[in-house]
Protein backbone atom coordinates (compact mmCIF):
# COMPACT_ATOMS: atom_id res chain seq x y z
CA UNK A 1 0.00 0.00 0.00
CA UNK A 2 2.91 2.05 0.64
CA UNK A 3 4.33 1.33 -2.37
CA UNK A 4 1.32 2.42 -3.99
CA UNK A 5 0.90 5.74 -2.08
CA UNK A 6 4.50 6.39 -2.90
CA UNK A 7 3.76 5.59 -6.94
CA UNK A 8 0.56 8.16 -6.95
CA UNK A 9 2.77 10.90 -5.50
CA UNK A 10 5.57 10.78 -7.90
CA UNK A 11 3.07 10.26 -10.35
CA UNK A 12 1.39 13.34 -9.28
CA UNK A 13 4.79 15.77 -8.63
CA UNK A 14 5.57 14.85 -11.86
CA UNK A 15 2.27 15.42 -13.38
CA UNK A 16 2.93 19.25 -11.48
CA UNK A 17 6.21 19.50 -12.75
CA UNK A 18 5.36 19.48 -16.48
CA UNK A 19 2.43 22.16 -16.00
CA UNK A 20 4.85 24.24 -13.89
CA UNK A 21 7.77 23.70 -16.33
CA UNK A 22 5.13 25.33 -19.34
CA UNK A 23 4.17 28.11 -16.98
CA UNK A 24 7.94 29.18 -15.98
CA UNK A 25 8.73 28.81 -19.86
CA UNK A 26 5.96 31.11 -21.27
CA UNK A 27 7.28 33.54 -17.97
CA UNK A 28 10.49 33.59 -19.00
CA UNK A 29 9.60 34.40 -23.20
CA UNK A 30 6.49 36.90 -21.69
CA UNK A 31 10.03 38.96 -19.59
CA UNK A 32 12.11 38.62 -22.55
CA UNK A 33 12.61 42.41 -23.70
CA UNK A 34 12.14 41.49 -27.51
CA UNK A 35 8.43 39.90 -26.48
CA UNK A 36 5.05 41.02 -28.40
CA UNK A 37 2.62 41.35 -26.07
CA UNK A 38 -0.02 41.56 -28.75
CA UNK A 39 0.61 37.79 -29.37
CA UNK A 40 1.95 36.91 -26.27
CA UNK A 41 0.35 38.57 -23.61
CA UNK A 42 1.95 38.37 -20.32
CA UNK A 43 0.19 36.34 -17.51
CA UNK A 44 -0.81 39.22 -15.65
CA UNK A 45 -2.71 40.20 -18.26
CA UNK A 46 -4.34 37.15 -18.97
CA UNK A 47 -5.53 37.26 -15.25
CA UNK A 48 -6.88 40.63 -15.66
CA UNK A 49 -9.06 39.79 -18.53
CA UNK A 50 -10.59 37.33 -16.31
CA UNK A 51 -11.40 38.93 -13.73
CA UNK A 52 -12.48 41.84 -16.17
CA UNK A 53 -14.77 39.45 -17.58
CA UNK A 54 -16.03 38.27 -14.87
CA UNK A 55 -17.03 41.45 -13.13
CA UNK A 56 -19.01 42.39 -16.66
CA UNK A 57 -20.45 38.92 -16.17
CA UNK A 58 -19.45 38.41 -19.41
CA UNK A 59 -17.60 35.03 -18.76
CA UNK A 60 -20.33 33.60 -16.55
CA UNK A 61 -23.21 34.24 -19.23
CA UNK A 62 -20.87 32.76 -21.86
CA UNK A 63 -19.90 29.60 -20.00
CA UNK A 64 -23.61 28.40 -18.59
CA UNK A 65 -24.39 29.26 -22.12
CA UNK A 66 -21.68 26.63 -23.39
CA UNK A 67 -22.39 24.53 -20.62
CA UNK A 68 -26.02 24.06 -21.32
CA UNK A 69 -25.14 23.38 -25.33
CA UNK A 70 -22.99 20.67 -24.33
CA UNK A 71 -25.15 19.54 -21.51
CA UNK A 72 -27.85 19.17 -23.99
CA UNK A 73 -25.87 17.72 -26.88
CA UNK A 74 -24.41 15.09 -24.75
CA UNK A 75 -27.06 13.96 -23.00
CA UNK A 76 -29.59 13.50 -25.89
CA UNK A 77 -26.63 11.96 -28.16
CA UNK A 78 -25.54 9.45 -25.83
CA UNK A 79 -28.80 8.37 -24.52
CA UNK A 80 -29.70 8.15 -28.31
CA UNK A 81 -26.13 6.51 -28.75
CA UNK A 82 -26.88 3.96 -25.91
CA UNK A 83 -30.18 2.50 -26.93
CA UNK A 84 -29.40 2.28 -30.55
CA UNK A 85 -25.73 0.30 -29.81
CA UNK A 86 -27.43 -1.54 -27.99
CA UNK A 87 -30.07 -2.52 -30.26
CA UNK A 88 -27.15 -3.03 -32.93
CA UNK A 89 -25.35 -5.02 -30.76
CA UNK A 90 -27.89 -7.10 -29.67
CA UNK A 91 -30.27 -7.96 -32.32
CA UNK A 92 -28.85 -9.25 -35.20
CA UNK A 93 -31.77 -7.68 -37.55
CA UNK A 94 -31.19 -4.61 -35.92
CA UNK A 95 -27.77 -4.95 -36.71
CA UNK A 96 -27.94 -5.55 -40.62
CA UNK A 97 -30.50 -2.76 -41.20
CA UNK A 98 -28.77 0.14 -39.40
CA UNK A 99 -24.65 -1.17 -39.41
CA UNK A 100 -24.02 -0.35 -42.86
CA UNK A 101 -25.44 3.17 -42.18
CA UNK A 102 -23.53 4.15 -39.17
CA UNK A 103 -20.43 2.67 -41.04
CA UNK A 104 -20.73 4.85 -43.65
CA UNK A 105 -21.82 8.06 -41.45
CA UNK A 106 -18.58 7.13 -38.92
CA UNK A 107 -16.25 8.61 -41.49
CA UNK A 108 -17.52 12.39 -41.71
CA UNK A 109 -16.40 14.38 -39.09
CA UNK A 110 -19.13 16.17 -37.27
CA UNK A 111 -18.18 19.73 -38.12
CA UNK A 112 -18.98 19.10 -41.83
CA UNK A 113 -22.45 18.98 -41.20
CA UNK A 114 -22.26 22.34 -39.96
CA UNK A 115 -23.16 24.06 -43.53
CA UNK A 116 -25.71 22.07 -44.12
CA UNK A 117 -27.28 22.20 -40.89
CA UNK A 118 -27.07 26.06 -40.67
CA UNK A 119 -28.81 26.09 -44.35
CA UNK A 120 -31.76 23.92 -43.14
CA UNK A 121 -32.34 25.20 -39.89
CA UNK A 122 -30.48 28.50 -39.06
CA UNK A 123 -27.65 29.65 -36.64
CA UNK A 124 -29.68 29.65 -33.67
CA UNK A 125 -29.49 27.23 -30.54
CA UNK A 126 -31.25 24.08 -32.23
CA UNK A 127 -28.58 23.97 -34.66
CA UNK A 128 -25.44 24.45 -32.16
CA UNK A 129 -26.96 21.81 -29.51
CA UNK A 130 -28.03 19.43 -32.82
CA UNK A 131 -24.01 19.40 -34.07
CA UNK A 132 -22.68 18.62 -30.35
CA UNK A 133 -25.72 15.42 -30.38
CA UNK A 134 -23.98 14.02 -33.70
CA UNK A 135 -20.57 14.39 -32.70
CA UNK A 136 -21.86 12.64 -29.16
CA UNK A 137 -23.97 9.90 -31.27
CA UNK A 138 -21.63 8.98 -33.60
CA UNK A 139 -18.48 8.80 -30.87
CA UNK A 140 -20.48 6.99 -28.19
CA UNK A 141 -22.30 4.42 -30.54
CA UNK A 142 -19.12 2.71 -31.87
CA UNK A 143 -18.24 1.95 -28.74
CA UNK A 144 -21.34 0.67 -27.22
CA UNK A 145 -21.39 -1.64 -30.38
CA UNK A 146 -18.13 -2.92 -29.24
CA UNK A 147 -19.19 -3.61 -26.01
CA UNK A 148 -22.32 -5.26 -27.02
CA UNK A 149 -19.79 -7.36 -29.19
CA UNK A 150 -17.59 -8.24 -26.68
CA UNK A 151 -20.04 -9.43 -23.87
CA UNK A 152 -17.80 -12.67 -23.60
CA UNK A 153 -20.02 -15.98 -25.11
CA UNK A 154 -19.50 -18.03 -22.03
CA UNK A 155 -21.69 -15.24 -19.90
CA UNK A 156 -24.57 -15.66 -22.25
CA UNK A 157 -24.32 -19.37 -22.35
CA UNK A 158 -24.45 -19.86 -18.89
CA UNK A 159 -27.27 -17.28 -17.92
CA UNK A 160 -29.34 -19.15 -20.63
CA UNK A 161 -28.76 -22.28 -19.49
CA UNK A 162 -30.08 -20.64 -15.38
CA UNK A 163 -32.97 -20.24 -17.81
CA UNK A 164 -32.42 -16.46 -18.86
CA UNK A 165 -34.74 -15.61 -21.17
CA UNK A 166 -32.98 -13.45 -24.00
CA UNK A 167 -34.55 -10.38 -22.57
CA UNK A 168 -33.30 -11.04 -19.53
CA UNK A 169 -29.38 -11.97 -20.66
CA UNK A 170 -29.60 -8.90 -22.10
CA UNK A 171 -30.32 -7.09 -19.33
CA UNK A 172 -28.52 -9.09 -16.65
CA UNK A 173 -25.40 -10.26 -18.56
CA UNK A 174 -24.75 -7.71 -21.87
CA UNK A 175 -25.14 -4.35 -20.66
CA UNK A 176 -23.22 -5.09 -17.51
CA UNK A 177 -20.50 -6.69 -19.05
CA UNK A 178 -20.77 -4.02 -21.78
CA UNK A 179 -20.23 -1.28 -19.29
CA UNK A 180 -16.52 -0.44 -19.15
CA UNK A 181 -16.84 0.07 -23.24
CA UNK A 182 -20.11 2.19 -22.92
CA UNK A 183 -18.10 4.06 -20.21
CA UNK A 184 -15.50 4.74 -22.61
CA UNK A 185 -17.72 6.04 -24.91
CA UNK A 186 -19.50 8.61 -22.80
CA UNK A 187 -15.65 9.78 -22.28
CA UNK A 188 -15.29 9.91 -25.39
CA UNK A 189 -18.12 11.95 -26.36
CA UNK A 190 -17.60 14.10 -23.84
CA UNK A 191 -14.64 15.20 -25.63
CA UNK A 192 -16.16 15.31 -28.97
CA UNK A 193 -18.85 17.63 -27.11
CA UNK A 194 -16.24 20.30 -26.56
CA UNK A 195 -14.88 20.19 -29.73
CA UNK A 196 -17.80 20.66 -31.49
CA UNK A 197 -19.48 23.09 -29.44
CA UNK A 198 -16.25 25.75 -30.27
CA UNK A 199 -16.60 25.28 -33.46
CA UNK A 200 -19.95 25.57 -33.50
CA UNK A 201 -19.75 29.06 -31.61
CA UNK A 202 -16.77 30.13 -33.47
CA UNK A 203 -18.82 29.44 -36.44
CA UNK A 204 -21.92 31.11 -35.54
CA UNK A 205 -23.07 32.64 -32.28
CA UNK A 206 -24.01 35.68 -30.20
CA UNK A 207 -22.89 34.30 -27.05
CA UNK A 208 -20.61 31.18 -25.17
CA UNK A 209 -17.09 30.31 -25.10
CA UNK A 210 -16.64 30.33 -28.79
CA UNK A 211 -18.02 33.55 -29.02
CA UNK A 212 -15.54 35.51 -26.87
CA UNK A 213 -13.08 33.13 -28.25
CA UNK A 214 -14.08 34.95 -32.03
CA UNK A 215 -14.60 38.48 -30.33
CA UNK A 216 -11.01 38.41 -28.57
CA UNK A 217 -9.70 37.52 -32.52
CA UNK A 218 -11.55 39.94 -33.91
CA UNK A 219 -10.82 42.75 -31.31
CA UNK A 220 -7.24 41.60 -31.17
CA UNK A 221 -7.53 40.84 -27.46
CA UNK A 222 -5.13 38.21 -27.14
CA UNK A 223 -5.29 38.16 -23.43
CA UNK A 224 -8.99 37.04 -23.60
CA UNK A 225 -8.19 34.59 -25.97
CA UNK A 226 -5.87 33.01 -23.97
CA UNK A 227 -7.69 33.38 -20.58
CA UNK A 228 -11.09 31.61 -22.60
CA UNK A 229 -8.45 28.75 -24.12
CA UNK A 230 -7.29 28.09 -19.89
CA UNK A 231 -11.13 27.91 -19.06
CA UNK A 232 -12.11 25.26 -21.63
CA UNK A 233 -9.01 23.43 -20.67
CA UNK A 234 -9.98 23.60 -16.70
CA UNK A 235 -13.78 22.99 -17.78
CA UNK A 236 -13.17 20.10 -19.70
CA UNK A 237 -10.31 18.46 -17.55
CA UNK A 238 -12.58 18.80 -14.28
CA UNK A 239 -15.44 17.19 -16.23
CA UNK A 240 -13.57 14.44 -16.89
CA UNK A 241 -12.17 13.65 -13.41
CA UNK A 242 -15.79 13.71 -12.80
CA UNK A 243 -16.24 11.06 -15.32
CA UNK A 244 -13.27 8.92 -13.82
CA UNK A 245 -14.73 8.92 -10.60
CA UNK A 246 -18.03 7.78 -11.57
CA UNK A 247 -16.28 4.74 -14.05
CA UNK A 248 -14.20 4.26 -10.71
CA UNK A 249 -17.23 3.74 -8.65
CA UNK A 250 -19.26 1.61 -11.43
CA UNK A 251 -15.79 -0.28 -12.09
CA UNK A 252 -15.39 -1.81 -8.97
CA UNK A 253 -15.86 -5.44 -9.88
CA UNK A 254 -13.43 -4.74 -12.93
CA UNK A 255 -9.72 -5.94 -12.51
CA UNK A 256 -8.55 -2.97 -14.61
CA UNK A 257 -10.27 -0.33 -13.25
CA UNK A 258 -9.13 3.37 -14.29
CA UNK B 1 -36.59 -45.01 -16.35
CA UNK B 2 -34.24 -43.71 -18.19
CA UNK B 3 -33.74 -39.91 -17.72
CA UNK B 4 -31.31 -38.66 -20.57
CA UNK B 5 -31.54 -40.40 -24.15
CA UNK B 6 -29.52 -39.97 -26.75
CA UNK B 7 -30.85 -41.97 -29.96
CA UNK B 8 -29.36 -42.22 -33.08
CA UNK B 9 -27.09 -38.65 -32.65
CA UNK B 10 -24.67 -37.48 -35.26
CA UNK B 11 -23.29 -34.14 -36.36
CA UNK B 12 -21.69 -32.45 -38.96
CA UNK B 13 -20.85 -29.46 -39.22
CA UNK B 14 -20.70 -27.35 -42.33
CA UNK B 15 -23.00 -30.54 -43.67
CA UNK B 16 -23.20 -31.00 -47.16
CA UNK B 17 -20.48 -28.14 -47.72
CA UNK B 18 -16.95 -29.44 -48.69
CA UNK B 19 -15.47 -28.70 -45.66
CA UNK B 20 -17.98 -30.78 -43.76
CA UNK B 21 -16.68 -32.00 -40.68
CA UNK B 22 -17.96 -34.86 -38.92
CA UNK B 23 -17.83 -34.53 -35.64
CA UNK B 24 -20.12 -37.13 -33.70
CA UNK B 25 -21.07 -40.45 -35.38
CA UNK B 26 -24.51 -42.31 -34.84
CA UNK B 27 -24.22 -41.77 -30.67
CA UNK B 28 -27.02 -43.76 -28.05
CA UNK B 29 -26.55 -43.60 -24.96
CA UNK B 30 -28.85 -43.24 -21.86
CA UNK B 31 -28.43 -41.41 -18.52
CA UNK B 32 -30.08 -43.08 -15.08
CA UNK B 33 -31.97 -40.81 -13.19
CA UNK B 34 -29.80 -39.95 -10.22
CA UNK B 35 -26.23 -41.09 -11.49
CA UNK B 36 -22.74 -39.56 -12.02
CA UNK B 37 -21.69 -40.20 -15.57
CA UNK B 38 -18.13 -38.88 -16.97
CA UNK B 39 -17.61 -38.81 -20.72
CA UNK B 40 -14.08 -39.24 -21.96
CA UNK B 41 -11.75 -38.90 -25.05
CA UNK B 42 -9.24 -37.47 -26.55
CA UNK B 43 -9.32 -33.73 -27.61
CA UNK B 44 -11.24 -33.43 -30.87
CA UNK B 45 -14.05 -36.63 -29.79
CA UNK B 46 -16.92 -34.48 -29.59
CA UNK B 47 -17.35 -34.45 -26.16
CA UNK B 48 -18.05 -31.14 -25.00
CA UNK B 49 -20.27 -30.57 -28.53
CA UNK B 50 -22.33 -33.61 -27.18
CA UNK B 51 -22.52 -31.84 -23.48
CA UNK B 52 -23.66 -28.44 -25.05
CA UNK B 53 -25.67 -30.34 -26.72
CA UNK B 54 -27.88 -31.62 -23.97
CA UNK B 55 -27.73 -28.16 -22.78
CA UNK B 56 -29.35 -27.16 -25.59
CA UNK B 57 -26.94 -24.41 -26.81
CA UNK B 58 -26.27 -26.77 -30.11
CA UNK B 59 -28.85 -28.39 -32.32
CA UNK B 60 -27.62 -31.64 -33.75
CA UNK B 61 -28.12 -32.05 -37.15
CA UNK B 62 -28.88 -35.76 -36.94
CA UNK B 63 -30.86 -37.96 -34.47
CA UNK B 64 -32.39 -36.56 -31.05
CA UNK B 65 -32.08 -36.40 -27.21
CA UNK B 66 -34.93 -36.22 -24.73
CA UNK B 67 -35.14 -35.27 -20.98
CA UNK B 68 -37.65 -37.68 -19.33
CA UNK B 69 -39.41 -37.98 -22.87
CA UNK B 70 -39.18 -34.76 -23.73
CA UNK B 71 -37.25 -33.95 -26.53
CA UNK B 72 -34.40 -30.93 -26.07
CA UNK B 73 -34.34 -27.96 -27.61
CA UNK B 74 -32.63 -24.84 -26.12
CA UNK B 75 -31.66 -23.69 -23.33
CA UNK B 76 -34.05 -24.48 -19.84
CA UNK B 77 -33.17 -24.04 -16.53
CA UNK B 78 -33.35 -27.92 -15.65
CA UNK B 79 -30.76 -28.63 -17.27
CA UNK B 80 -27.61 -26.49 -15.55
CA UNK B 81 -24.24 -25.96 -17.25
CA UNK B 82 -20.73 -25.52 -15.32
CA UNK B 83 -18.33 -24.76 -17.98
CA UNK B 84 -14.72 -25.21 -18.57
CA UNK B 85 -14.30 -21.35 -18.93
CA UNK B 86 -14.49 -19.08 -16.00
CA UNK B 87 -18.28 -17.97 -16.19
CA UNK B 88 -18.76 -16.12 -13.10
CA UNK B 89 -20.26 -12.88 -13.33
CA UNK B 90 -17.19 -10.21 -12.57
CA UNK B 91 -19.67 -7.69 -11.55
CA UNK B 92 -21.31 -9.28 -8.89
CA UNK B 93 -20.66 -10.11 -5.94
CA UNK B 94 -20.26 -13.56 -4.56
CA UNK B 95 -23.69 -13.80 -3.18
CA UNK B 96 -25.33 -12.02 -6.08
CA UNK B 97 -23.88 -14.82 -8.37
CA UNK B 98 -25.23 -17.89 -6.03
CA UNK B 99 -28.57 -16.19 -6.27
CA UNK B 100 -29.08 -15.13 -9.48
CA UNK B 101 -30.77 -17.85 -10.96
CA UNK B 102 -34.01 -17.60 -8.46
CA UNK B 103 -33.76 -13.50 -8.57
CA UNK B 104 -34.08 -14.44 -12.81
CA UNK B 105 -37.87 -15.86 -11.24
CA UNK B 106 -38.54 -12.90 -9.27
CA UNK B 107 -37.71 -14.24 -6.38
CA UNK B 108 -37.98 -11.94 -2.70
CA UNK B 109 -34.96 -10.80 -0.94
CA UNK B 110 -35.95 -12.97 1.88
CA UNK B 111 -35.72 -15.88 -0.58
CA UNK B 112 -32.34 -14.81 -2.31
CA UNK B 113 -31.02 -14.17 1.10
CA UNK B 114 -31.77 -17.92 2.10
CA UNK B 115 -30.32 -19.09 -1.57
CA UNK B 116 -26.75 -17.50 -0.64
CA UNK B 117 -26.40 -18.63 2.61
CA UNK B 118 -27.09 -21.95 2.17
CA UNK B 119 -25.09 -22.50 -0.95
CA UNK B 120 -22.31 -20.14 -0.04
CA UNK B 121 -21.63 -22.61 2.69
CA UNK B 122 -22.55 -25.35 0.52
CA UNK B 123 -19.46 -24.93 -1.69
CA UNK B 124 -17.24 -23.78 1.06
CA UNK B 125 -16.98 -19.84 0.64
CA UNK B 126 -18.98 -18.79 4.04
CA UNK B 127 -17.59 -15.52 4.61
CA UNK B 128 -16.76 -14.74 1.08
CA UNK B 129 -20.21 -13.63 0.49
CA UNK B 130 -19.61 -9.21 -0.12
CA UNK B 131 -16.57 -10.59 -2.21
CA UNK B 132 -15.73 -9.52 -5.77
CA UNK B 133 -14.98 -12.74 -8.57
CA UNK B 134 -11.54 -10.67 -9.09
CA UNK B 135 -10.76 -11.22 -5.47
CA UNK B 136 -11.07 -15.16 -5.64
CA UNK B 137 -8.69 -17.86 -6.75
CA UNK B 138 -9.56 -20.05 -9.56
CA UNK B 139 -10.78 -22.72 -7.47
CA UNK B 140 -12.98 -20.55 -5.34
CA UNK B 141 -14.11 -19.15 -8.58
CA UNK B 142 -14.83 -22.32 -9.78
CA UNK B 143 -16.92 -23.03 -6.39
CA UNK B 144 -18.86 -20.16 -6.96
CA UNK B 145 -19.61 -21.72 -10.35
CA UNK B 146 -20.93 -24.71 -9.03
CA UNK B 147 -22.69 -22.95 -6.43
CA UNK B 148 -24.72 -21.11 -8.46
CA UNK B 149 -25.68 -23.97 -10.76
CA UNK B 150 -26.89 -25.96 -7.66
CA UNK B 151 -28.39 -22.75 -6.44
CA UNK B 152 -30.59 -22.50 -9.66
CA UNK B 153 -31.44 -26.15 -8.75
CA UNK B 154 -31.92 -28.05 -12.05
CA UNK B 155 -32.64 -31.71 -13.05
CA UNK B 156 -29.70 -32.51 -14.60
CA UNK B 157 -25.69 -31.36 -13.73
CA UNK B 158 -23.91 -31.20 -17.21
CA UNK B 159 -20.01 -30.36 -16.50
CA UNK B 160 -17.57 -29.32 -19.56
CA UNK B 161 -13.84 -30.23 -18.06
CA UNK B 162 -14.71 -27.79 -14.99
CA UNK B 163 -11.40 -28.86 -12.96
CA UNK B 164 -9.10 -28.17 -16.23
CA UNK B 165 -7.77 -25.46 -15.33
CA UNK B 166 -7.29 -26.23 -11.77
CA UNK B 167 -3.74 -27.58 -10.01
CA UNK B 168 -3.50 -30.69 -9.08
CA UNK B 169 -4.33 -30.42 -4.67
CA UNK B 170 -6.83 -27.77 -6.14
CA UNK B 171 -8.69 -30.45 -8.24
CA UNK B 172 -8.54 -33.52 -5.96
CA UNK B 173 -10.22 -31.12 -3.31
CA UNK B 174 -12.73 -29.83 -5.90
CA UNK B 175 -13.41 -33.80 -6.92
CA UNK B 176 -14.04 -34.78 -3.57
CA UNK B 177 -16.30 -31.76 -2.29
CA UNK B 178 -18.23 -32.34 -5.61
CA UNK B 179 -19.22 -35.82 -4.86
CA UNK B 180 -19.75 -34.60 -1.03
CA UNK B 181 -22.65 -32.31 -2.55
CA UNK B 182 -23.86 -34.73 -5.27
CA UNK B 183 -24.48 -37.55 -2.07
CA UNK B 184 -26.93 -34.65 -0.51
CA UNK B 185 -28.96 -33.94 -3.50
CA UNK B 186 -28.89 -36.82 -6.02
CA UNK B 187 -28.76 -35.12 -9.43
CA UNK B 188 -28.17 -36.79 -12.62
CA UNK B 189 -24.78 -35.46 -13.81
CA UNK B 190 -23.02 -35.64 -16.98
CA UNK B 191 -19.45 -34.85 -16.39
CA UNK B 192 -16.81 -34.15 -19.50
CA UNK B 193 -13.22 -34.73 -18.94
CA UNK B 194 -9.91 -36.59 -20.61
CA UNK B 195 -8.69 -37.27 -16.97
CA UNK B 196 -9.16 -40.96 -16.62
CA UNK B 197 -8.60 -40.80 -12.86
CA UNK B 198 -11.22 -37.72 -12.02
CA UNK B 199 -13.71 -40.07 -14.34
CA UNK B 200 -13.16 -43.40 -12.09
CA UNK B 201 -13.33 -41.47 -9.23
CA UNK B 202 -16.38 -39.33 -9.44
CA UNK B 203 -18.83 -42.15 -11.87
CA UNK B 204 -21.15 -44.82 -11.81
CA UNK B 205 -20.51 -45.08 -15.52
CA UNK B 206 -17.75 -44.16 -17.96
CA UNK B 207 -18.97 -43.76 -21.34
CA UNK B 208 -15.26 -43.69 -23.67
CA UNK B 209 -15.75 -41.43 -26.66
CA UNK B 210 -13.17 -42.85 -30.08
CA UNK B 211 -12.00 -39.87 -32.03
CA UNK B 212 -12.94 -37.93 -35.29
CA UNK B 213 -15.38 -38.99 -35.71
CA UNK B 214 -16.88 -38.87 -32.05
CA UNK B 215 -17.84 -42.71 -31.30
CA UNK B 216 -18.63 -44.80 -28.67
CA UNK B 217 -16.17 -46.99 -28.06
CA UNK B 218 -16.99 -49.17 -24.43
CA UNK B 219 -18.76 -48.32 -21.90
CA UNK B 220 -17.49 -49.07 -17.97
CA UNK B 221 -19.88 -49.89 -15.44
CA UNK B 222 -17.79 -48.17 -12.02
CA UNK B 223 -18.97 -50.24 -8.87
CA UNK B 224 -16.76 -48.71 -6.42
CA UNK B 225 -18.88 -48.08 -2.73
CA UNK B 226 -19.82 -44.45 -2.36
CA UNK B 227 -19.29 -42.34 -0.75
CA UNK B 228 -15.72 -42.16 -1.82
CA UNK B 229 -12.17 -40.99 -0.56
CA UNK B 230 -9.12 -40.84 -1.48
CA UNK B 231 -7.17 -44.07 -0.85
CA UNK B 232 -9.84 -45.78 -3.02
CA UNK B 233 -7.25 -43.92 -6.02
CA UNK B 234 -4.57 -46.85 -4.47
CA UNK B 235 -6.58 -49.44 -4.79
CA UNK B 236 -6.58 -52.84 -7.28
CA UNK B 237 -10.02 -52.18 -8.39
CA UNK B 238 -9.43 -48.25 -9.24
CA UNK B 239 -6.05 -49.28 -10.85
CA UNK B 240 -7.97 -51.72 -13.09
CA UNK B 241 -9.81 -49.72 -14.41
CA UNK B 242 -7.43 -46.85 -14.96
CA UNK B 243 -5.11 -49.30 -16.71
CA UNK B 244 -7.97 -50.72 -19.01
CA UNK B 245 -9.46 -47.21 -19.99
CA UNK B 246 -5.70 -45.56 -20.41
CA UNK B 247 -5.03 -48.52 -22.84
CA UNK B 248 -8.04 -47.50 -25.08
CA UNK B 249 -7.68 -43.84 -25.06
CA UNK B 250 -4.08 -44.35 -26.14
CA UNK B 251 -4.70 -45.47 -29.65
Amino acid sequence: MTVMNALRSRRLWLGALSIALVFAFYIWITNRPDNNPALLPPISDIVASFFTNLESGNLLTALGASLFRIAMGFFIGTTLALVIGCLIGWYKVVEYLLDPLIEALRPIPPLAYIPIIIIWFGIGEFSRVLIITIACFMVCVVNVIAGMKNVPQVYVDAASTMGASRFQVFRTVAVPAATPFIITGYRIALAAAWTTLVASELLAAQNGLGFLLQEGRRYFMTDQVMMIIVIIGGCAFIMDRIFRKIQSHLMQWSEARE
Amino acid sequence: MPEIRIENLSHTFGKGGANALTVLDNINLQFESGSFNSIIGTSGCGKSTLLKMMAGLFTPSDGQMTLDGNVIEGTDRRRGMVFQQDAVFPWMTVARNISYGPRLRGASNKEQAEVEAKWTEMVGLKGFEDRWPRELSGGMRKRVDIGRVYANDPDVLLMDEPFGALDAQTKERMQSDLLTTWQKSRKTVVFVTHDIEEAIFLSDKIIVLSSRPGRVHHIEEVSLPRPRNDEMRLTEEFLDIKRRLWGMLDH
